[in-house]
C-alpha cells in the first residue's frame, strides 16, 4: 500500500510539472513578441522592458521556466491587468462559487441518475427503461447552452418560479446545477443501468435467489454496490469536465466563478489572469484525482492488483 | 465479415438507422444552404429587425422570423449548420490523422517513445479542455483555422489511445511476426498489415467525437472566442439572441433545437456503429 501512494504521487507530482511546462509554453506561441500579452495594452517602452526583465525574456527558455516556477511555488502569479491586484487573490475569491455550483451539479446529477438508472436496469424493456434511456441520449445532446437558456425560458420567464441570473440563495443555484450535471447525470443513468443488468446476471446473485435471499436485499445491497464502485471514478474524471463546463454556465447565468473570470479576462485581453485560473484550476483537477484514485483502492481492494 | 451481413446488422440497428436518416438529411441541408436559404443571412435589415415567424397570419417571408440585426434566422441556420459541420469535420478528420500517427508509433515500438507520448497525453488531459482552449485563442485570437486548431488540440489523445490499444494488441499476431520475418519494410507492415485492422475503432471514436465537437465549437462561438460575427454560427446565435428571450425566444430556440437533433443524430450513429461492430464497447 505504501509502495502504491508513493509511486501515486510521484506520478501527481510529473503530472503537475507537466501542467505548469504548457501552461508556459503557451505564452510562447503567441505570434511576434510575447511581452505585449503580459503588459496593458499602449505602455510605454519602459514598462515593455521592466516586464521583459521580470520574467526574462531575454534570457534562455530554462531560465525563464525556472523564474516562472519559482514564482508560482511561492505563491506568486502575477498581476492582473484589468484588476490590478495580485491573481492568486482574485481567483481564490472565485473558487468559491465555482466549487459550490461544482458540488451542487455533482450531487444533483448523482440524485437523478442512480435511482433513475437501477430502476431502469431492474426493469429492462419496460417503459421506465425506454424513457430513461431517451433522457440519457438527450442529456448526451445537450449543449450546455442550450439546456441553459431553455431551462431559463421555462423556469424564470415563462413560469417565473427562478430568478434568471444572480448569486446568493438557493433559487439561484438550481438552474446553472442542473445546467452543469445534465451531460454527468446522462452518462451515470447509462452506466448504472448497463452495471445492473449485467450485475443481475452473474452466478452469485442467482446463487442469492436460489437460497432465498429477499429480492430487496439482492436488488439494493449486493447488486447496487457493485454497481456504484466505477461511479466513483467516473465523477473524479467528470470534475475535471465540470470546471471547463462551468465556463459555459457560469457565463450564462451570471454565476462569479472562475469560469466566469476566465471569460471575462480573455475580453478584457488580460492573459496573466487567464494563465494563472488554467494553473490553479488544472492543478486542483490533478490533486482531487489522485485523491479519488487513492479512495478507490480503499474501496475497491481488488485494483491494487494491476499495480 | 460479409458486406450483405454487415449491411442487414445496419438495418437492424435502430439506432444506426434513426441517427443515419437525421445526419443525412443535415449534411444534405448544409451543402445546399446557400442555395435554399431565402435571404442573404450577413446583411442587416434594421427595418426588419425581430420579427415573429408567422405561419398562420399569412407569409411574411422569414418563416423562422428574423433576429436582433434584421437577419432572416433560418437562412443564417442553414449557412450556421454549414460551417459547424465544416468545423466539426475538419477537427475530427485532422485530430484522427496525428492521434493515428502517435498511437501507431506508441503502440508499435513502445518503450520510451510509447511512454513520452501517452505522457503528453496524459498531462494534457488534466488541464480541463475548455480552459486550454479558451488560453489557446486567448493568444492565437479568434478565427476559423485557430478554432479548428485548439479543437485538434483537445481531441488527438482520444484517437490516440485507442489506436495504442489496439496496436498493441495486432503487434503481437502470428501475421505481423510472419510480415516481420519475410523481410517487410516497417512502413509496409504498419500501412498494409497494422492500419486495415485499426479502420472500425477508428470509425467508432471519429463518429462519437464529431457530435462532441460540434457542441465544443457551438461553446466556444457563444463565447465569442469561435466562430466570428457577421458568419453565422448556432453557438453565436443563441448568444445574439440571448437578451432577446422573454420578447423574441425564436431565435435561439431555432439554433437550439438544430443544435441539440444534430448532435442527437451523430450520436445515434455513432452508439448504433459501436453495436454493430463492437458490441462488447457498449455501456
Amino acid at each position: 500500500m505504501a509502495k502504491y501512494l508513493f509511486r501515486r504521487l510521484a506520478y501527481c507530482g510529473l503530472v503537475l510539472l507537466g501542467v505548469s511546462l504548457i501552461v508556459f509554453f503557451i505564452l510562447h506561441l503567441a505570434p511576434g513578441d510575447p511581452v505585449y500579452l503580459l503588459v496593458a495594452d499602449g505602455s510605454p517602452d519602459e514598462v515593455l522592458e521592466a516586464m521583459r526583465q521580470k520574467v526574462g525574456l531575454d534570457k534562455p527558455l530554462y531560465e525563464q521556466y525556472w523564474i516562472f516556477i519559482s514564482g508560482v511555488l511561492k505563491g506568486d502569479l502575477g498581476e492582473s491587468l484589468f484588476f490590478q491586484q495580485k491573481n492568486l487573490k482574485i481567483i481564490l475569491q472565485h473558487l468559491g462559487p465555482t466549487a459550490i455550483l461544482t458540488f451542487s451539479a455533482v450531487f444533483v446529477s448523482l440524485a437523478i441518475s442512480i435511482p433513475l438508472g437501477v430502476f431502469a436496469g431492474l426493469k429492462k424493456g419496460s417503459m421506465l427503461d425506454f424513457f430513461s434511456m431517451f433522457l440519457a441520449l438527450l442529456g448526451q445532446s445537450m449543449s450546455p447552452v442550450w439546456l441553459g437558456i431553455l431551462l431559463m425560458y421555462l423556469f424564470s420567464i415563462k413560469l417565473q418560479w427562478l430568478p434568471p441570473f444572480g448569486y446568493g440563495s438557493v433559487k439561484h443555484l438550481i438552474l446553472p446545477a442542473i445546467t452543469l450535471g445534465a451531460p454527468l447525470a446522462a452518462l451515470i443513468t447509462r452506466m448504472t443501468r448497463s452495471g445492473m443488468v449485467d450485475v443481475l446476471q452473474e452466478d452469485y446473485i442467482l446463487a442469492m435467489r436460489a437460497k432465498g435471499v429477499p429480492e430487496k436485499k439482492i436488488n439494493f445491497r449486493y447488486a447496487l454496490k457493485n454497481v456504484l464502485i466505477p461511479v466513483v471514478t467516473i465523477v473524479g474524471i467528470q470534475i475535471g469536465t465540470f470546471l471547463g463546463g462551468a465556463v459555459v454556465t457560469e457565463t450564462i447565468f451570471g454565476w462569479p466563478g472562475v469560469g466566469r473570470l476566465a471569460v471575462s479576462a480573455i475580453m478584457s485581453r488580460d492573459f496573466p489572469l487567464v494563465q494563472g485560473i488554467i494553473l490553479i484550476v488544472s492543478a486542483l483537477f490533478v490533486l482531487i484525482n489522485t485523491v479519488v484514485d487513492i479512495l478507490y483502492t480503499f474501496i475497491d481492494p481488488r485494483m491494487k492488483l494491476f499495480e | 465479415m460479409q458486406y450483405s451481413e454487415t449491411l442487414r446488422r445496419c438495418l437492424r440497428s435502430k439506432f444506426f438507422v434513426i441517427g443515419g436518416i437525421t445526419v443525412l438529411f443535415i449534411i444534405i441541408l448544409a451543402f445546399f444552404s446557400t442555395q435554399i436559404a431565402p435571404h442573404d443571412p450577413e446583411t442587416p435589415n434594421l427595418v426588419m429587425r425581430l420579427k415573429p415567424p408567422n405561419w398562420n397570419g399569412g407569409w411574411s417571408g422569414y418563416p423562422l422570423g428574423t433576429d436582433p440585426m434584421g437577419q432572416d434566422v433560418l437562412s443564417r441556420l442553414l449557412v450556421g449548420g454549414r460551417i459547424s459541420l465544416l468545423i466539426a469535420f475538419a477537427a475530427v478528420f485532422f485530430s484522427c490523422l496525428i492521434g493515428t500517427c502517435a498511437g501507431t508509433i506508441a503502440g508499435y515500438w513502445g518503450g520510451w517513445v510509447d511512454n513520452l507520448i501517452m505522457r503528453i497525453g496524459d498531462v494534457q488531459l488534466s488541464i480541463p479542455a475548455m480552459l486550454l482552449v479558451i488560453a489557446i485563442v486567448a493568444v492565437l485570437g479568434p478565427s476559423l483555422p485557430n478554432l479548428v486548431i485548439v479543437l485538434i488540440i483537445t481531441s488527438w489523445v482520444q484517437y490516440a489511445r485507442v489506436i495504442r490499444g489496439n496496436v498493441i494488441i495486432i503487434r503481437e499476431q502470428d501475421f505481423i511476426s510472419a510480415a516481420r520475418v519475410s523481410g517487410f519494410p516497417v512502413s509496409k507492415i504498419i500501412i498494409s498489415e497494422i492500419l486495415p485492422n485499426v479502420l472500425t475503432p477508428l470509425l467508432i471514436v471519429s463518429s462519437q467525437q464529431i457530435g462532441f465537437m460540434i457542441l465544443l465549437e457551438a461553446s466556444l462561438s457563444f463565447l465569442g472566442l469561435g466562430v466570428q460575427p457577421p458568419t453565422p454560427s448556432w453557438g453565436a446565435m443563441i448568444a445574439d439572441g440571448r437578451e432577446y428571450l422573454s420578447t423574441a425566444p425564436w431565435v435561439v430556440f431555432a439554433p437550439g433545437v438544430a443544435l441539440m437533433l444534430t448532435v442527437l443524430g451523430f450520436n445515434f450513429l455513432g452508439d448504433g456503429l459501436r453495436d454493430i461492430f463492437d458490441p462488447k464497447m457498449r455501456t
